[in-house]
Formats: structure tokens, sequence, C-alpha cells
């Protein structure tokens, strides 16, 4: 690691390459996939084999089809096969213990049934529960319940006609001294944070993406044509899209890669333009605090070294990390120790370590007054439910300690505890795991196809509900299960783990 | 092999020399990187400036000072510490205040707490999620139905979900921002028709038609969808649904409904404009509608046959990757639900006030009703322009603040000028809900008319 002088604490990533037997096995697997794809494919088209699709209605048979056949080769011949390891309901809090409602398929996946029994007290690993926050007892919801008989489940109007509450704005004053920012915006969703915001700065198209679409509605206001994006390999193409959309460039640099970083920047300056030779007008750098595919947790001093060295912007979402990382989770640039007036559009959302719904954008005051002008939520979606700003808030309160109770700071050391002590028992075990030690998304590799619903399901068996993720959410061979550690485990829980 | 005729033989003897040449010739680059040293590069770097991160707002932008909501915005809404009747939430049923709502909503809360802390795929789906989905559908009377946790998100992820490249979507002008959004993500060609103009319309499919006749096989994969809202949010009527149904089947395009404002609003029993004008439902492919108006939760629904719905479980942008909606709102919204199947008659008693209020506000000098006699969100636009459209803004402040200072909440319709592809004049919203009593429907008017005429004469 060059620069290795800006950081105060040991900085441990891991990437092991995969071994060359598995791949090639991982490769042969998805090939005999492929081939019994076709095969039933056929075997359909022939009306050998029943069709479960649902159909088009008879009138408009003769109607241009709504979905071409390849489209859908990948879900209906590898996806239908192991659909039962994902959208499993519950229902309970999801802390670290939930319920699940049982299903059952007798058709090979293609239809559920619930057969009315709940399997309890299975441990969970996949909620973004970081903090523990999701609770349906205790102070947080004592509070939002106190709001919600006071000021009712919805707003019915946007931010800017009649749909700013006291509530918001002093939530938004907590977030910004939560962040150490000259001030904050609060957004209904996370995604809708992301995409309406980028556009507006963008002066572009409004950028829809997934989960980080985020970014891209907070780009679009930031960005317009004749500005670059330099964006990291891992950050999601969603985002890609949305910039290009907005007609604004995108570079991407290799994951977490400083020299790839630096050199984009010197090109950047140095030759302009791509045809007209013409200087950018602005460069942003788009990082993640922690990204949940992998686990591995930005470079952050030596970004804010290089953007203060070459003048761009830096745009860091923190929608894993804050609350997750740092002595008293601020996520990571106190990690770091770092000063947070450095990141230039601080965004994140609430979902995950604070128990609530929504997002927001941390800044200076120029950048959030003009978001609150021309930022598309403000002015034409619904703004926050009361009872979920006031579990932000109390949640909020808490962790920074203001309500006059240590919960908060065990709850982080908690948290960084249990993350240590899973990846070292898990490494001890001989597991490939990625990313940083400190960081509480452990991704374990899977590799192989089969191997994705199989383990799901057993360890669905042990009580324990875990996700498992594959293409097209991760590079092809590398399909992963993902650990969400949380403040709420217990040592006996991960134990059993 | 020496028969071969002799071209033959000189082509290739003209291949080989050829080949020859090109192995031995000196190599070059395409592209010429430049040659400037390092220093050269370094100042550069140095002399670059980039333009500010945003650029600066003026103080006094009408957008940027919001009015301040103490306490819950029902019927007496408290605002910038005044108390005024509230006519500018979308709380048509009056459903937000509602005690069994609410305690619907506690009960959810002690159940599963505030959020839900993950996205539908990974443990995120409720019970409760499915039985809204459930009992949307069955109210509806379609087959399946799917949710989302925000309402500005649904038809934006929606359409491009079937919608892509080098499909062909006509839509009306007049459609709202969410719409738009949702259009520009999915890259299709779009054909803007005049709002409610269906021979406009059936002139654009003509020329459709037409086109497609020059290359039928392109024809046959490129997808045609209309889209239309229910009751439109920047002016106030309907679309005319009978005739876009002919067209459907003439022309062989998919409908998309937009139904926000008209879901809880129009038709017997308010399944929306479908029962209004007593359409099958399965006509239209789908029906999208966000929960914030009448249902007075947060999120928003799409509903059609599965065929159509269960496309955007894997495909929906908004539904795969953002966390679910918090169980409480849905406790909420299946309460409301519970409340509009068990008293269809609000829907009256609300049409009546609408009709009533829509014929009080027609004499006042200087500003015209824009909407539908039935429709509960009218706008009131001035008569004459002052010439600019910051001016308008001005005005049409002064009258609501003076309205506001007398007892009646009202806003101005806010739209983002420079995004909005067919930019509607500024106006003052008016919405009518269920709770509002003929004595305040009659201050507000009265109001209204006083203030324009001190302040628009």
């Amino acid at each position: 690691v060059h620069n290795g002088g800006l950081y105060k604490r040991p900085f441990n990533e891991a990437f092991e390459e995969t071994p060359m037997l598995v791949a090639v096995l991982t490769y042969v697997g998805y090939g005999v996939l492929t081939l019994f794809g076709y095969l039933r494919d056929f075997m359909r088209q022939w009306k050998i084999e029943k069709c479960q699709n649902a159909t088009e209605r008879e009138e408009q048979k003769d109607f241009v089809p709504l979905y071409q056949d390849f489209e859908n080769f990948y879900t209906r011949n590898l996806y239908m096969r192991i659909r039962d390891s994902w959208n499993r309901p519950i229902c309970s809090v999801p802390g670290a213990k939930v319920d699940m409602m049982e299903r059952v398929s007798h058709d090979y996946n293609w239809t559920f049934k619930y057969t009315g029994r709940v399997i309890k007290d299975i441990i969970n690993m996949g909620s973004y529960n970081y903090l523990g926050f999701a609770q349906n007892a205790g102070t947080c919801q004592e509070a939002a319940a106190k709001v919600l008989s006071q000021y009712g489940a919805g707003v019915c109007s946007t931010r800017q006609e009649m749909g700013n509450l006291d509530k918001h704005e002093e939530l938004e004053k907590l977030v910004a001294r939560f962040l150490g920012v000259e001030s904050a915006m609060a957004y209904g969703m996370g995604f809708a944070t992301n995409s309406m915001n980028i556009q507006q700065e963008l002066k572009g198209v409004i950028c829809l993406a997934v989960k980080h679409n985020l970014l891209n509605i907070f780009l679009s206001p930031l960005l317009i044509q004749g500005c670059l994006i330099l964006s990291d390999e891992l950050n999601h193409a969603s985002l890609v899209l949305g910039a290009r959309l907005s007609g604004a460039t995108i570079r991407i640099f290799k994951h977490n890669n400083m020299q790839s970083l630096e050199k984009l920047l010197k090109d950047a300056i140095v030759h302009g333009q791509p045809r007209t030779r013409r200087p950018w007008k602005k460069i942003l750098i788009l990082v993640e605090g922690v990204y949940s595919m992998e686990g591995s947790i930005v470079r952050l001093p030596e970004v804010i070294a290089l953007k203060k060295k070459y003048k761009s912007y830096l745009y860091l979402d923190e929608a894993h990390s804050i609350g997750a990382l740092g002595p008293s989770g601020r996520g990571v640039v106190e990690y770091f120790g770092l000063n947070p007036e450095d990141v230039d559009v601080m965004m994140g959302t609430f979902t995950k370590s604070f128990g609530a719904a929504g997002g927001y954008i941390g800044g200076k005051k120029e950048l959030i007054d003009y978001l609150r002008t021309y930022s598309h939520s403000a002015v034409y979606a619904t703004s926050l439910s009361p009872p979920v700003v006031e579990q932000i808030i109390t949640s909020m309160k808490c962790i920074m300690g203001e309500d006059g109770t240590t919960v908060g700071k065990t709850r982080v050391q908690q948290l960084a505890e249990n993350t240590r002590y899973f990846r070292r028992r898990l490494k001890e075990m001989g597991f490939i795991i990625y990313g940083n030690e400190d960081s509480p998304v452990v991704p374990l590799m899977l590799y192989m196809p089969a191997k994705i619903g199989a383990f799901g399901r057993e360890m669905l068996k042990r009580n324990i509900g875990v996700v498992v993720v594959g293409f097209p959410a991760t590079p092809i061979i590398e399909s992963r299960a993902r650990f969400c550690l949380s403040a709420a485990h217990t040592k006996e829980m991960l134990d059993m783990v | 092999y020496f028969q071969a005729p002799a071209y033959h033989l000189i082509l290739e003897g003209i291949l080989i020399l050829w080949i020859i040449r090109l192995l031995f010739s000196k190599t070059y680059k395409l592209q010429e990187r430049s040659d400037l040293t390092p220093k050269e590069k370094e100042e550069l770097i140095e002399e670059w400036q980039p333009e500010p991160l945003v650029p600066p707002v003026p103080k006094d932008h009408p957008a940027l000072n919001y009015n301040i909501v103490s306490g819950p915005p029902t019927h007496i809404i408290t605002v910038n510490g005044k108390e005024c009747i509230n006519f500018a939430s979308f709380n048509f049923l009056g459903l937000l205040d509602n005690e069994k709502v609410k305690s619907a909503a506690q009960a959810s809360l002690k159940k599963y707490g505030v959020g839900t802390c993950g996205p539908r795929g990974f443990y995120g789906t409720f019970d409760v999620h499915l039985e809204l989905e459930e009992r949307l559908a069955k109210f509806m009377r379609t087959e399946e139905a799917i949710i989302y946790s925000y309402g500005f998100a649904t038809i934006a992820s929606a359409i491009p979900a079937y919608s892509k490249r080098g499909d062909i979507v006509f839509v009306d002008e007049a459609a709202c921002f969410a719409i738009q959004k949702g259009l520009q993500a999915s890259r299709s060609n779009i054909k803007l028709f005049k709002h409610n103009d269906m021979a406009d319309l059936e002139r654009l499919l003509k020329e459709q038609e037409t086109e497609d006749q020059k290359n039928p096989r392109k024809a046959r994969v490129t997808r045609r969808f209309i889209v239309v809202e229910g009751l439109y949010m920047n002016t106030g009527d309907v679309c005319p649904l009978p005739e876009l149904i002919k067209l459907k089947y003439k022309y062989k395009v998919r409908i998309f409904l937009e139904e926000s404002l008209s879901f809880g609003v129009l038709g017997e029993r308010g399944r929306g404009i479908t029962e209004h004008f007593g359409i099958n439902i399965d006509d239209i492919d789908l029906i999208s509608a966000n929960m914030e108006n009448s249902l007075a939760s947060i999120g928003g629904f799409c509903c059609g046959r599965s065929f159509i719905i269960d496309h955007q479980r894997l495909s929906g942008q908004g539904y795969c990757f953002s966390a679910s909606l918090p169980p409480l709102l849905a406790a909420a919204a299946i309460e409301a639900l519970n409340i509009m199947e068990d008293n269809p008659d609000i829907f009256q008693t609300l049409r009546a006030k609408c009709e009533r209020m829509h014929k009080a506000l027609q004499g006042i000098s200087g500003l015209k009703v824009v909407g539908e006699s039935f429709s509960p969100a009218l706008h009131l636009q001035l008569e004459e322009s002052c010439g600019s459209r910051e001016d308008d803004v001005k005005l049409l402040k002064r009258v609501v603040d003076y309205c506001m200072n007398s007892g009646i909440a009202l806003t101005q319709a806010r739209y983002l000028e420079k995004e909005e592809k067919c930019l509607p004049p500024p106006s003052i919203r008016v919405v009518i809900t269920v709770e509002q009593t003929e004595q305040e429907l009659d201050k507000a008017t009265s109001l209204l008319k006083e203030a324009a005429r001190s302040l628009l004469n």
C-alpha cells in the first residue's frame, strides 16, 4: 500500500484468487445448466413438457409480444430452480432472530403455497440490521408510536407544497450535526434520493436505476454535459446508465485502485474532453463507503488526497457504512479519522443502521439549498412519514449518546467485535472470505451454481437464514453467500452459524 | 492445381505480396498521444479550475423557503404558526387522521418495529406486504398487484421494465413528472400527443402504421404503448378511456394507466377510472397508482394480470433493489382499504362536494378554474398573465398569502421549470376533501373572491 503514511490504522483487505479447479468446475456447471435450459425450452415448444408460465390474453395474442424469449431464458431455466432462496416472507421483527412463514412448492418452484406454519427463531444473517435498531420495543419504538398517534401515518403532500413538517426540519438539523457537515436534506427513499438529485446537479436526465439509483438521483443535479464522472468498478451499473443519460462522461477505475484513479485524473485534466479538447467543467469521483457485494472499504485517505491535489469533487455513498463503521458510528469518514468537510457530497440511507426508511444528503449549505429548490423529490414526491422520522431521530440520538445512555456506544462496539470474531472464525475454518477485516458485510465465496441453492436450503434446515447472490449481481463465477452482521447478534448465535 | 483460372492465381499472388508488405511496414498508432513533457502536464493541472459544484441559488427564490407545518397535516393544519383549514394536502378521503388506521399502524409497529432492513428479495418481504398485495388485487379485481415503497418510483420503475430502447411510447402532453422520468429512463421513442386529443393520437398511430409497413420485420418486434393518467394532476381532467380502448384494439397498442389521483376517487366504489367508465379492467394492461393520496399512506402499487405484473418482480428497479415498505405503512394502507370497502358512500359525498366547489369557484374574476367538476384537485390559473412567469408566480403567491392569513391553507402547484416537457402555467392548487364542511367550502370561496378582487384588479 503506497501512501501508507496516511492511514492511522492497519488496513487489511484480502481478495483471494479463486482456485483454478473451482473456476473450471463452475464454468462446467453453468454450461450444463444452459444445455438443460435449451433442452427444456425445446420440449416446451413441442408441448412435451407443460408450459407453466403465465400467458397473454386471448384477445391480445396478435399484439407484439411483450417479452422476448431470450430475455427470459435465464429466468425460466436457472432462476426458477433456486427461486425459493429469495423473497422469503417473514412475520416478525427483522432482528437477530426472525420468524419465517413456511412455504412449499409442489411444482419445482413455479408456484408456492403457504402451509400456514411458522418457522420460529431463525438466526437472521441477511437483513441489513447493523446496529440492531430493528426492534419492536424500547425507546425508539415508543417514540415512534407517540408520533404516529399524533401525526398519522402518511403526509399526502410534497416537501415544497404542504408536506414540510417541523419534524423534517428537526431531522435535517440532527443529521447535519451527526455527520459533521453544514447542512443536510432527507428524502423518503434512498433510491429516489440518488436518481433525483444527481439529475438536478447534472441538469440532465434522471437516472432511475437500481439501488445505486440513489447516486443517479443525487448526481443528476450536479452533472451537465461537460462533466466527468470517475466511478469505481463496483459501483452499480445503473449508475453508469444514469450518468450516461445525463450527458456526462463516465470513466471507470479499478476497484479501490488508487494508481488507476490517479492516472485517470491526470489524463482527464491534461487532455480535456475527448474530441473537443476543451477543459472539463467538473470532475466528480464516485465511491462507496462499504461495497456491499465485496465487503471492502474504500481507501478514503488516499482518495481525499487525490481529490485535493486535482481539485475534483467527491461523492461518497455511505449506504452500508453509516452507523456501522467508526468508533462512534459516524461512518467511514470517522473510521479513518478524516474531516467530513473534505467530502463534498455525503449520501446515505436510513434503512440499514437506523432501522427506518429513507435517505439523506449532507454537504455545504449552497449544495443543500440548491437541492431544496431543484431536486425532483422535493417538488414531486411525498415527504417522509412522521413515525419513520421519529425512529431516525431517536436512533440517531441514541448512537450519538444524547439520550443519556451508553446504549449507542455499546452497540457500535458490539458490532465491531462481532465483525472481527466472525471473520476470524470463518477464516480459521478455511472458507474464502472477501473484503476488509472491519467491514460488517461478509461475503463467503461459493462459486458453483449448484451450491447456491444447496447452501441456502441447508442453512435454512439448521434454522439460519442467509442471503445468496449469483449472476447477474456478481461476476459469473463468483457467486457468494453474504452475511450481514449486526450488533444484536450474540456470540452464541455466531458460534452456531 | 495448375488448371485454376489465371485470375485466381494473379489474385493470390497480389494478396501474398500485400501481406509481405504489411508485415514489413512500420506500425503506427491510430491516435497521436500528446507529447507533453511532465512539467507541462503539471502546469496544466495547476491551472485547471473547476466550476463550483452547484450554481448558487438566490435567497428569495420562491421554492427555497418551505412552509413549516407544525403538527399533523390533517383537516386543521398549523402552517407557519397559524391555524388554517387544509385545502392543500391530497387527503381526499380524510384517512390521514382516522383512528382505526392509526391503531392498525400502532399494532403493526408493536409487532414489527419501524423499518424492514432489506429489499424484498433478502428477508424484506413481510406477511403484511403479501396481504396488502392480495387485498389490492382483490379490490381492483385484477389477478395480481405489486407494491413499491415510494410513490414517485412506482410508475418510474414500471415503464422501463417493459419498454426498452427501440420501443415506441405514445404519451399525453400533460403527463406528470414521474411518468416523464420513467420514459427517459426507458430510452424508448417518445411521441407526445396533444392533451386528451384522440384525433391527434390517431394521426400519430396511423403514421406509425405506415412506417411499419415499410419495415415489417422491425415492426414485429417493436412494442408499442400508450401511457395516460386517469385524472391528470396538471390539468384536473380525465382521459377518454373508451376511445382509447377502441384505438388499442385497432392499432394493437398496450395501455398503461396511471391512477394516482383517480384511485379512491372515481367510480362507484372508488376503483378508479375503469369503474367510472364501466370498462373491463382486463382491457388495461397495467394500472399504476400511488397510495399517498386517497389511502393516506406512503408507497405505490401496480396491478394487472399476472403475466404482466410478475415481470416487475425481477426487473422493476424500484422493487428489486430498494428496501421494502415499512410494515406500519402497509398496515395503515390495509386498514384504509377496509374503510373504503365498508363505506362506499364517501365517494358520493366527495363528488358532491367537488361539484359544489367547482360551481362556486366559477364566478371569481381574474382567476379561472381548470379541471373537471368531479375532480378533487383543481387548479386556479390567472385569466390574464402579467407577462412573465415570475410575475405570475409572485402574484399568485400574494393571493395564497392573503388566504393563509385569513385561515385557509392553499399552495401553488410546484414544478421544476427547466425539466418539464410541457410546463403548465402557474396556478394555485385547490384540494377538496371529504372532511371539509359546507361552511368551510363557502369560506374558502369567499376569501378567494376577496383576494382576487383586491389583488388582481
